[in-house]
């Protein structure tokens, strides 16, 4: 797989719905500082336990959310993972394993929280997200 | 010759005592009348009315009275045109605030809105004790003992309609010298001066409007932003009335509005000078000012009541209410008027009930005596059989013209119980928010309600037995009659599985 | 039990949702929240009904009950009702107090733009979200 461009980046970005409703400055400063890796199939992206670098997006191919032996959930094309470390620094719950060869766009953790804290309608739209996941997890503590 | 005091209800027992004269004091006496349950009223003040023998200074209420209502002034449907008016069940006792107004306006004076609880006192024969001031409250046993400046009253259950109208300023540095609202003067008296008003609620705005023919210059501070009722859909913030110094500002004419703290006031050579912070961060803004006044509030003038048990809280310092304006921590004490407004409700949207005001207020009032009869005289109200085949009108009904409804949405509710041994019975109008958690025999309940886009619909609460109360909502009609076939159909799959085992 | 509104402001600026506010902003936020008081026993929140707003403890506790089990318990500076708002849904459970509660409370229409002029607190609440679904049964990494 070759390097996508800018604008196949951008693109990318837009159609992720965590994005959506975000200035243009912070796409355009996501655009900057998203970079690109690639995974071949059977690879490991993240690895439960390890500490959190930062969120990830994937653009082609198809991954798996896996604890300990248990798959609970694949991920595909405009999806994203890795953003509960970002938030909190914990060290990542699960592991996230290519199923298929997958290219995906990285945004380190320090990135990110700037991004969070100088753009509220992406911290609004990653707050309910998170809420979203809360309750369809089954997590009826909170409301 | 020894003077006579000719006072009615001198000191010594009675069951129930109510002190304070305004219009809460007066519609509670009504109602304990109606049940003839012997009570005493006491007032400091000379002659009846409460705060509306002094306030609003300026223009008319913010409550309107509508002579020209689509039905009949003595008629019960009226009380959702008349907000100013008592309530009362002979006709000729209604509707007494249209009679007094001289029709240039459908919000009265403060004038004449004195006069409307004068008359209501003086036609429905209410006694009070004028010139009697409460000073303090102790407990004998079970009876409440209090002292007053002309000696003791012991009763089983006191009410305290005592209003929130104690002048209240906060402590910061220099506010000792800055005149709170209470103690502004004749208007032109502010003639050409440069104002500054400490507070952005309607009282400030109140003060803004009326002065606004006069002051060279005002300026309005206080840490939050102007809210606007129209914009709330709701009586919260700033009333249509009171707007014209907001389209002042808006448009440049030499009214200013800050939001921040004030750090403190100083005197200055011709007036004060007030240093303010700005809460969008710009650091401080010196004013200065010929005049300041205060419109910081008030507290409610509670005396003893916290020693005694009663908890309080917020800066108006209200007690702590059950859903029937009991006190949470001394059961026997009652709070009825403006200060009912503790009890909040449900507040759905975090819009608040009108139990501040007079056309909330006289119901909550009503059904505070009801209530305290019941448990402290052991009286059994009467709930009338409902036919099952008319429950669904009935209850559209209600929800189309019941004044207690509309005046006090999603506040109180109709109540009909269900109970399958009971057959249908009416409960009255009850508070909604004991309602819904109360987990007793079968029963419904329907109110009226706003939402955040401002649609008023008709709102049902099933109560099954042993659980919680089920909301439905029922769809609003343009006209607000909400008798539609759909809320019928609606209305009656809702309360089908219950109103099988009741038919008689 | 009665704050006066330098000891309401006090007490806001110690809680962690409030911690990265200036003192003049937390006056703000006791000003633009409504102070309300409930007595033991009371639902402030309720399974399935419209309308519910966003709480902050100031004294008290209240229990979060699902067909009248409790699944926890919340004390000072903890918040509730969010997930609601955030959401767009009616409450998944009751929120019951345990004793006599002091909250402050703001309607539920005005929480998005709280959030908004607050972008600290909005950051806060995230990161208590976030830790819930670190505790739920499913999450991503």
């Amino acid at each position: 797989m070759g390097m996508i461009s800018s604008q196949e980046k951008a693109a990318a970005l837009a159609a992720v719905p965590l994005f959506a409703g975000i200035s243009d400055d912070s796409m355009a400063h996501l655009t900057e500082v998203a970079g690109e890796v690639e995974f071949p199939a059977g690879q490991f992206i993240v690895r439960q336990g390890q500490v959190g670098s930062g969120l990830y997006v994937i653009i082609h191919g198809l991954a798996r959310v896996v604890r300990g032996s248990t798959e609970i959930a694949s991920l595909g094309p405009g999806e994203f993972f890795g953003e509960l470390s970002v938030i909190d620094q914990e060290p990542r719950m699960a592991s996230v394993e290519a199923v298929r060869d997958t290219r995906l766009l990285a945004v380190a953790s320090w990135d990110l929280l700037r991004l969070l804290e100088s753009d509220p309608a992406l911290a609004q739209n990653l707050i309910r997200e998170l809420a979203r996941r809360v309750r369809s997890a089954g997590e009826h503590h909170h409301h | 010759m020894a003077e006579l005091d000719a006072r009615p209800c001198p000191p010594g027992d009675y069951p129930v005592v109510v002190v304070g004269s305004g219009p809460g004091g007066l519609q509670t006496s009504y109602y304990l009348r109606r049940l003839g349950i012997r009570h005493a009223v006491l007032s400091a003040d000379p002659a009846p009315g409460g705060m509306f023998r002094r306030f609003p200074f300026f223009q008319r209420l913010l409550s309107w009275t509508k002579p020209y209502g689509p039905v009949d002034r003595r008629s019960r449907g009226y009380e959702w045109y008349d907000w100013n008016s008592l309530l009362a069940d002979e006709p000729e006792n209604r509707a007494i605030m249209p009679e007094l107004m001289d029709g240039t306006s459908s919000f009265p004076s403060r004038p004449e809105m004195e006069l409307n609880l004068a008359t209501y006192a003086r036609r429905t024969g209410l006694e009070v004790r004028f010139g009697c001031r409460w000073e303090s409250t102790r407990r004998e046993g079970d009876h409440f003992v209090l002292g007053t400046s002309d000696g003791e009253y012991r009763a089983r259950a006191c009410v305290f309609a005592v209003g929130v109208a104690e002048p209240w300023k906060p402590d910061t540095p220099g506010f000792e010298n800055v005149p709170h609202y209470v103690e502004t003067r004749a208007p032109e008296t502010y003639a050409g001066k440069r104002l500054f008003i400490v507070g952005k609620q309607n009282s400030g705005f109140e003060l803004a409007s009326g002065l606004l023919p006069w002051a060279q210059r005002i300026v309005l501070v206080s840490p939050r932003q102007v809210k606007l009722s129209v914009n709330t859909h709701s009586l919260l913030g700033i009333r249509a009335r009171y707007i014209q110094p907001v389209e002042d500002e808006v448009l440049g004419g030499g009214v200013f509005m800050l939001n921040g703290p004030i750090g403190r006031v100083e005197r200055s050579a011709d007036g004060v000078r007030v240093f303010c912070v700005r809460s969008e961060g710009g650091g401080e803004l010196v004013v200065d000012a010929d005049e300041a006044i205060a419109a910081t509030g008030f507290t409610a003038p509670l005396r003893d009541l916290p020693a005694l048990g009663v908890s309080v809280f917020g800066q108006s310092r209200l007690p702590s209410l059950t859903n029937y304006w009991e006190s949470t921590n001394v059961p026997g004490i009652y709070f009825t008027g403006t200060i009912g407004q503790a009890s909040g409700g449900m507040k759905k949207y975090g819009l608040p009930s009108n139990s501040g005001a007079v056309h909330g207020s006289r119901y909550n009032a009503r059904i505070a005596v009801q209530h305290l009869a019941r448990k402290h005289f052991g009286f059994a109200p009467e709930q009338p059989a409902v036919e099952p085949s008319s429950l669904v009108d009935y209850l559209l009904n209600e929800a189309t013209a019941a004044p207690e409804l509309w005046n006090q949405k999603s506040y109180l509710a109709r109540a009909v119980s269900l109970d399958p041994t009971q057959g249908m019975r009416d409960e009255g109008i009850v508070p909604l928010a004991d309602f819904v958690d109360m987990e007793g025999s079968p029963a419904v309940a329907i109110t009226v309600e706003t939402d955040d886009t401002g649609d008023i619909h008709p709102a049902v609460y099933v109560r099954e037995a042993g659980r919680p109360a089920v909301e439905t909502l029922l769809g609003s009609q343009a006209l607000h009659d909400f008798r539609t076939v759909d809320n019928r159909a609606r209305l009656a799959s809702v309360l089908k599985g219950l109103t099988a085992g009741t038919a008689r | 039990m009665p704050l006066s509104q330098p000891e309401l402001v006090n007490t806001l600026a110690s809680l962690s949702l409030f911690a990265d506010l200036s003192r003049p902003q937390v006056e703000q936020v006791a000003h633009r929240m409504s102070e309300e008081s409930y007595p033991e026993g009371q639902r402030i929140l309720r399974q399935g009904f419209t309308g519910s707003g966003f709480y902050v403890i100031l004294e008290g506790e209240v229990a979060i009950r699902i067909d009248g089990e409790e699944r926890a318990r919340l004390g000072r500076g903890d918040f509730f009702g969010e997930m609601s708002i955030l959401l767009g849904e009616p409450p998944v459970a009751d929120v019951v107090t345990l004793r006599q509660l002091h909250v402050l409370h703001l309607g539920g229409p005005e929480l998005e733009g709280f959030l908004r002029e607050h972008p600290s607190v909005m950051f806060r609440m995230l990161r208590t979200i976030a830790l819930r679904l670190r505790n739920a049964s499913r999450w991503r990494s």
